[in-house]
């Protein structure tokens, strides 16, 4: 099954999945996939969503039971695997989205359910819990967090490491990391990719399971590729680059990323002048035309997210205005923000972007329902209708209008997210990390979507800190630095570096503004 | 039901079969109660008992269930539906008392009723106190003002001679040999059923329940809502007040909270009835339903009435465990 299979046949696996097959309610997830994981390697993963990298997780993770095929762990073969068993193998995952208990302190999660005891008494032994945590805190990450610290307390950074840190404290074989930078700056993206190399070093097995090809490329010894729940090829990260990488994820050119399309913009349809809040951003005056793409990108803390949620009434400006169609307004509330038409797609999809357990149908029309309404009750036939066209305009992957959002992909939530605002028939798009955790092929199909909205005549800013992304889809992109706009780039003139550059404020990219 | 036709990709019988009991879970255990009470006690399948069960037990449980349900579906709890009853009842009785025209005190009632649940939204939505202690507070506040009213808790009788003949049908009137206040609670369940499901109002409020920052993303005022759910689970709650004095022809200070429990335990053995887990009318009424059937059939049995809730709580797990298998089920 594997196209360019180049990891030898050794004795040496730590892992072999081999020819899985998982079927869920009569849907194949997995048809036939294999991966082997060298000792001591760092060991990609990528496809698309619903390539079937989760499912395989699962197996392996003894979540899920294969209904063919077979698991090999240490060159020894296992029909079935529980949660426990693996752990006991010394198998263990980080996960992004795995929930720490925000209530417990750092030492509870850390050692839960395997407290050292004062010898002979039933008391845990906190000095001794302190001391191992602290040991490997800072051995490996050089950092100090005391064990009667909050989760709630914690970073994203800081809650990944503590899960990690609860790893090793089990000595692990194997660690899987599943998106593991989806949520980190890329200063601590380094850190952990440093740590991932250093453990790979001491002996540790390493699968990497990332959308973000770059870190593939950087981090990784070999690579699995999964497509439509088969391994299309395993290479060697040497001998294969991310744009080939990425091809054999989608099966299409990359150069087809980018739809580019030249829309002659329309009048102004959202002006800000002068608008400033304390403390965040100040003196931000910028005009967003009908039928443009407007880029926003900035580091934390650099009051672009502040400037959008300001847009979309989350927060307040301090002085300044915002005119919507030459008319002055001013949002105190998102209420008032979407009946002026304005749009969010906010970056926590799963927070704020979507209701999980509501259905596909109820989503899309949540914000719009009042178009469904007559005298207080809903026109369910009318509301079927414009879920079903939303669903087929944006090529909604999901098992029926009726099914849960959870259940679909991480691409086809997004786009539910964004069906809410079509069928609000909203002017003004604002976008904060459209793609984050989206798939390649469903992002290309968002990136279009953008543009039909441009060429609808809507004003769409996009707030992104995937730079190509930025300069693929806007017409021009402003950077904030500490509150102000720095440079305003056009976005076909400009590459990455020169806006990474002006982002970090760098005084190099800053002589040129005028 | 509904989802009993929705399985057509079953092909092995068996599976079905099983799919089957999973799924109408709720209505399975009414059926093997009525089933057990009917074999073990001769009085219990009678028209009397049975009629006795929706009078006595089910009626005013049902409606307060239903104002809980409400409170439910926005994802709080109202701990104080039994303040509104209160509120309402006192304020009927004393009306009456006062010689005020029936339909008058009616309106007071139900008024008062709203104004507990509009307290609670103000704590809520305006203050945003969690619904859970901000009902606690209010009713450890009604059971205090009771007592302060009724110079420590003594009730207000109604003597026999002067109980209006409105006052009378509320409580112990039939129209075509049908119970008033049966009708009444018919017409709470069939509103009630519309509002959640095909209104625009319930449709926010369950989305408010399951994921409040979506909907308050999507704007629409989430607290409004919140605040509309609570005003009326008193004015429900203050319906069953209205009945409950026009039935027993008194104001007992605090004797709403007794049908607390109940109507909570009524309203999430009801979430198991949707496949989602979702709070829904038909759900709480069949909750309502087993509830009172096990009232009235452990009492006919002569069992000891200390054994009583050991049968309810036995059964609340019952219907919980098949749910959670059916759960697992729909989001595996």
């Amino acid at each position: 099954m594997s196209a360019a299979l180049t990891v030898k046949n050794t004795a040496a696996d730590a892992l072999h999945l081999e020819n899985i097959v998982k079927h869920f309610d009569g849907a194949v997830a997995l048809a036939g996939a294999s991966l082997r994981v060298r000792r001591g390697t760092v060991h990609g993963l990528v496809g698309q969503n619903g390539a079937g990298k989760s499912t395989l997780i699962k197996l392996l993770a003894g979540l899920h039971q294969p209904d063919e095929g077979r698991i090999e762990i240490d060159g020894q073969t296992y029909g079935k695997l529980t949660p426990h068993q693996v752990e006991e193998l010394g198998i263990h995952f980080i996960h992004q989205d795995r929930l720490l208990v925000p209530t417990f302190t750092v030492g509870e999660t850390l050692f839960l359910g395997r407290e050292p005891r004062i010898a002979g008494t039933p008391f845990l032994d906190r000095r001794l819990m302190q001391r191992r945590a602290s040991e490997i805190l800072n051995d490996y990450f050089g950092v100090r967090l005391p064990n009667s610290a909050l989760i709630s307390e914690l970073s994203t950074a800081e809650k990944q490491i503590v899960q990690i840190t609860r790893a090793l404290l089990d000595q692990p074989k194997v660690l899987v990391f599943d998106e593991p930078t989806a949520a980190l700056v890329r200063r601590e993206a380094d850190i952990l990719f440093r740590l991932i190399r250093r453990l790979r070093d001491e002996g540790v097995t390493i699968v990497y399971i990332s959308h973000y090809l770059n870190e593939i490329e950087e981090l990784c010894d070999h690579v699995t590729v999964l497509r439509n729940g088969e391994d299309v090829a395993t290479l060697a990260l040497g001998e294969t680059s991310a744009a080939a990488i990425a091809r054999l994820m989608v099966a299409r050119d990359i150069e087809e990323m980018f739809p580019k399309r030249s829309i002659a913009p329309g009048k102004d349809i959202l002006t800000l002048n002068r608008l400033s809040s304390r403390g965040k951003y100040h003196d931000i005056s910028v005009t967003l035309r009908r039928g443009e793409v407007l880029g926003l990108t900035g580091l934390l803390g650099s009051g672009a997210k502040d400037l959008i949620r300001t847009l979309f009434g989350l927060e307040t400006a301090t002085s300044g205005t915002i005119e919507i169609d030459g008319k002055p307004v001013r949002s105190v509330n998102p209420a008032q923000s979407v009946d002026r038409h304005l749009a969010l797609v906010p970056e926590d999809r799963r927070a704020n972007g979507v209701a999980l357990d509501l259905s596909v149908t109820e989503n899309i029309t949540l914000s719009s329902l009042k178009r469904f309404t007559q005298l207080g009750f809903l026109d369910f036939r009318r509301e079927r209708r414009e879920a079903d066209d939303l669903i087929g305009r944006l090529e909604i992957k999901a098992a029926g209008r009726d099914a849960l959002v959870r259940t679909l992909s991480g691409g086809n939530q997004q786009k539910v997210a964004i069906a809410k605002w079509l069928s609000r028939h909203s002017e003004i798009y604002l976008l904060d990390e459209p793609t984050v955790g989206v798939d390649i092929g469903s992002k290309v199909e968002i990136y279009n979507l953008i543009g039909d909205l441009a060429a609808r005549g809507a004003g769409i800013i996009v707030l992104s800190s995937d730079l190509p992304e930025l300069i693929g889809i806007t017409d021009r992109i402003l950077v904030l630095f500490r509150g102000s706009i720095v440079r305003e780039f056009v976005s076909p003139e400009t590459s990455p570096d020169e806006v990474l550059a002006a982002s970090t404020g760098s005084s190099e990219a800053l002589r040129h503004v005028g | 039901m509904a989802s009993l036709t929705s399985s057509t990709e079953t092909p092995d019988l068996s599976r079905a079969v099983i799919g089957v009991i999973v799924n109408n879970a709720l209505v399975l255990a009414l059926v093997a109660v009525l089933a057990v009470f009917s074999v073990a006690t001769p009085t219990f399948l009678t028209l009397a008992n049975l009629q006795s069960i929706l009078v006595n037990n089910f009626t005013l449980l049902a409606i307060v269930a239903i104002a809980m349900t409400f409170a439910v579906s926005v994802g709080g709890i109202d701990l104080s539906v039994g303040t509104a009853i209160d509120f309402a009842s006192f304020a009927f009785v004393s009306l009456v008392l006062a010689g005020q025209p029936v339909a008058f005190a009616a309106l007071a009632g139900l008024g008062a009723g709203a104004a507990v649940g509009a307290f609670n939204a103000v704590l809520i939505s305006g203050i945003g106190i969690s619904p859970f202690l901000a009902t606690l507070g209010t009713l450890f506040i009604g059971r205090s003002i009771q007592q302060l009213l009724t110079s420590g808790g003594n009730p207000v009788y109604l003597p026999p001679s002067g109980v209006p003949e409105a006052f009378r049908f509320l409580g112990r009137g039939t129209i075509a040999g049908i119970p008033v206040p049966l009708i009444i609670a018919a017409l709470i369940i069939v509103g009630a059923t519309l509002i959640l499901t095909r209104a625009r109002f319930g449709r926010v409020a369950l989305a408010i329940g399951i994921q409040p920052s979506v909907v308050r993303y999507s704007g629409i005022a989430v607290r409004a809502h919140v605040a509309v759910a609570f005003i009326l689970a008193g004015l429900i709650a203050a319906v069953a007040g209205l009945i409950l004095s026009a039935t027993v022809t008194v104001y007992i200070p605090s004797s709403g909270n007794a049908f607390l429990l109940n109507a909570i335990g009524a309203t999430f053995i009801g979430t198991t009835h949707s496949r989602l887990g979702r709070p829904n009318v038909p759900g709480t009424v069949l909750g309502v339903l087993l509830l009172s059937i096990v009232a009235n059939g452990l009492l006919l049995t002569g069992l000891n009435f200390y054994w009583q809730q050991v049968g309810t709580g036995l059964l609340i797990f019952a219907v919980l465990a098949l749910s959670f298998i059916n759960r697992r089920k729909a989001t595996a």
